[in-house]
């Protein structure tokens, strides 16, 4: 009695480490943050930014970047979720880090918030590169805006930004409304065209260039206008989600509380809309929202349940598949009217719109085409902002067996009817040759 | 002249039909057989116009079991003429032999293509 009750507790003791992780398989949502700086002053002087991630359940781990312990992996295991680096002027990271491994960190489908700044250095510029962005290459050039500056700019070299031009989607920036503009004093850059993942977020506005400001401009600036991108997003193949900023003080305390007034318009903001823009956009970059995930696809013929090994042609099938969306918290069901299905072999032979029961269930229902082969149904999708489905299933198509043609039909019986006359003529006629006198 | 054209026709329709009327009772058997079997096959392609060609199998076996059935009974009619000399050293009895055998093939392969 005694030894099973021990080996009960000892079981358990094994199972429940097991049972509470397989919990949090599911959940999408980065927990532990390296944050690399290259001063920690940036603590206190980013600290709104820092504290809503912590409130918001991240375990933020502060390093300095050039701390020689430094490592995101040990024993092949990564230490962190995601890792944000707020570090431009750093020429080389401490322990084993380096561009490569930071880019690799990125592929195994960990997210990275990347600031630059002014005179940012090679490293920097370089994982940036990696991403799909280049950054100006003159490191003394900043964004310049003789139009769109914002008032409170006391220099008067029209560096503080107020830029509006937001990317127009409700997953990657929340669905309220960023009303006043976002504060940036920074590096501009701009997109490497042979990238498709990578999207601007904050646009420069048309009147906008990059060039040295304390410095007389004796050559045309290289960047100008709306190429200039402020703040970039990038997602993986692989979902993984990089933010790429070339302003450090976007994230700061200080634009965080500073109102903003933009040059020759007569609205006036309280605060700029630094705080919704940065708090929105890491909730996009840390996986709390537009990350899908996509049940098995279910296929059977109508009026059945299970999944057969094989259709034939001009069979009546239905097909269903489950999308939830995560909320940060839980899976929700997810609703759009524009998620597709292909029953492909070569080409697409079906294109069919699901239909949802907003409960997270797709479905439709359509003919097997009048084609015979290895099919195999295909839900691609990809929308601006959310994580990429891409699920497909085999299926074999048989053409009729002979048995299954179909015979007696109505229209055909004359037909019918001609043979047999035939036949009955032919015995008629033999009987009447032979025996006629 | 129109009168005159008529009674031509008539003349040409009389001398026909006594020139047949010598010919044997046997060959007479024939052609009311090949007229009954092309007669069958005429039907069968009007209804095909009017319907449409769905079963077009069945179409096919119909309107050709009439078809062979005719140049079958045409080939026995060539045989068994006596006026033909070609065929003089075949007898009736194996021509008519052979007229049988082809029909046995002709209606097996119709049946499996009828569908």
């Amino acid at each position: 009695m005694m030894n099973i009750s021990r080996s009960l507790a000892l079981i358990s003791l094994f199972i429940l480490p097991l049972l509470s992780f397989s919990f949090s398989v599911d959940n999408p949502t980065d927990r532990r943050v390296l944050v690399l700086l290259d001063d920690l002053s940036l603590k206190s002087s980013h600290s709104i930014f820092f504290n809503n991630l912590k409130s918001r359940g991240f375990d933020l781990d502060f390093k300095l970047a050039e701390d020689s312990k430094l490592a995101l992996q040990r024993y092949g295991q990564y230490l962190y979720d995601g890792l944000i680096i707020f570090a431009p002027s750093t020429e080389r990271l401490g322990g084993s880090l380096d561009s490569k491994s930071i880019a690799d960190f990125v592929d195994s489908g960990r997210d990275l918030i990347l600031s630059a700044d002014t005179s940012a250095s090679d490293l920097i510029r370089g994982i940036a590169t990696e991403c799909g962005v280049d950054f100006d290459e003159d490191s003394s050039a900043m964004v310049i805006d003789h139009s769109s500056f914002s008032v409170s700019d006391v220099d008067g070299d029209h560096t503080l930004v107020a830029a509006d031009d937001l990317v127009k989607s409700d997953v990657i920036l929340g669905k309220t409304k960023i009303e006043a503009p976002v504060l940036f004093r920074g590096v501009a850059h701009s997109l490497n065209p042979n990238n498709n993942l990578v999207l601007k977020v904050l646009s420069a506005s048309p009147s906008a260039y990059s060039a040295n400001p304390s410095s007389k401009l004796s050559s045309p600036p290289q960047l100008t206008g709306s190429a200039i991108s402020l703040v970039s997003v990038m997602q993986a193949r692989n979902n993984a989600r990089v933010v790429i900023s070339g302003s450090l003080q976007l994230f700061s305390d200080r634009l965080f509380r500073s109102g903003v007034q933009k040059a020759g318009s007569p609205n006036k903001y309280e605060k700029s809309g630094n705080q919704q823009f940065v708090t929105e956009l890491s909730k996009w970059v840390f996986h709390e929202r537009g990350h899908l995930k996509a049940g098995s696809l279910v296929h059977h013929r109508v009026g059945e349940t299970d999944e057969p090994a094989i259709y034939r042609i001009k069979d009546d099938l239905e097909f269903s598949v489950e999308i939830f969306e995560w909320s940060g918290k839980s899976w929700e069901p997810y609703v759009a009217d524009d998620v597709q299905v292909q029953f492909y072999m070569m080409s697409p032979y079906v294109l069919k719109t699901l239909s949802t029961d907003k409960k997270g269930l797709f479905h439709t229902s359509f003919k097997v085409p009048d084609v015979y082969g290895v099919f195999q149904f295909k839900v691609e999708y990809e929308k601006l902002g959310y994580t990429t489905l891409s699920l497909s299933k085999q299926i074999p198509v048989r053409p009729y067996r002979h048995n299954e043609y179909e015979r007696f039909i109505p229209t055909a019986y004359p037909y019918y009817g001609a043979c047999f006359t035939t036949m009955a003529g032919f015995f008629v006629f033999s009987f009447v040759y032979l025996y006629h006198k | 002249m129109v009168k005159s054209t008529s009674k031509d026709a008539q003349d040409l329709f009389h001398s026909l039909r006594s020139a047949y009327s010598a010919t044997p009772t046997n060959l007479k058997i024939i052609d009311l057989y090949v007229v009954f079997a092309v007669f069958t096959a005429l039907i069968q392609v009007v209804y095909m116009a009017l319907v449409g060609s769905f079963p077009f199998n069945s179409f096919l076996s119909g309107v050709l079991s009439c078809v062979g059935t005719a140049v079958l009974a045409v080939c026995l009619r060539i045989q068994v003429n006596k006026e033909n000399k070609e065929f003089k050293d075949l007898a009736p009895e194996r021509a008519f032999a052979d007229f049988v055998l082809c029909n046995l093939v002709l209606h097996l392969v119709i049946i499996n293509f009828l569908g």
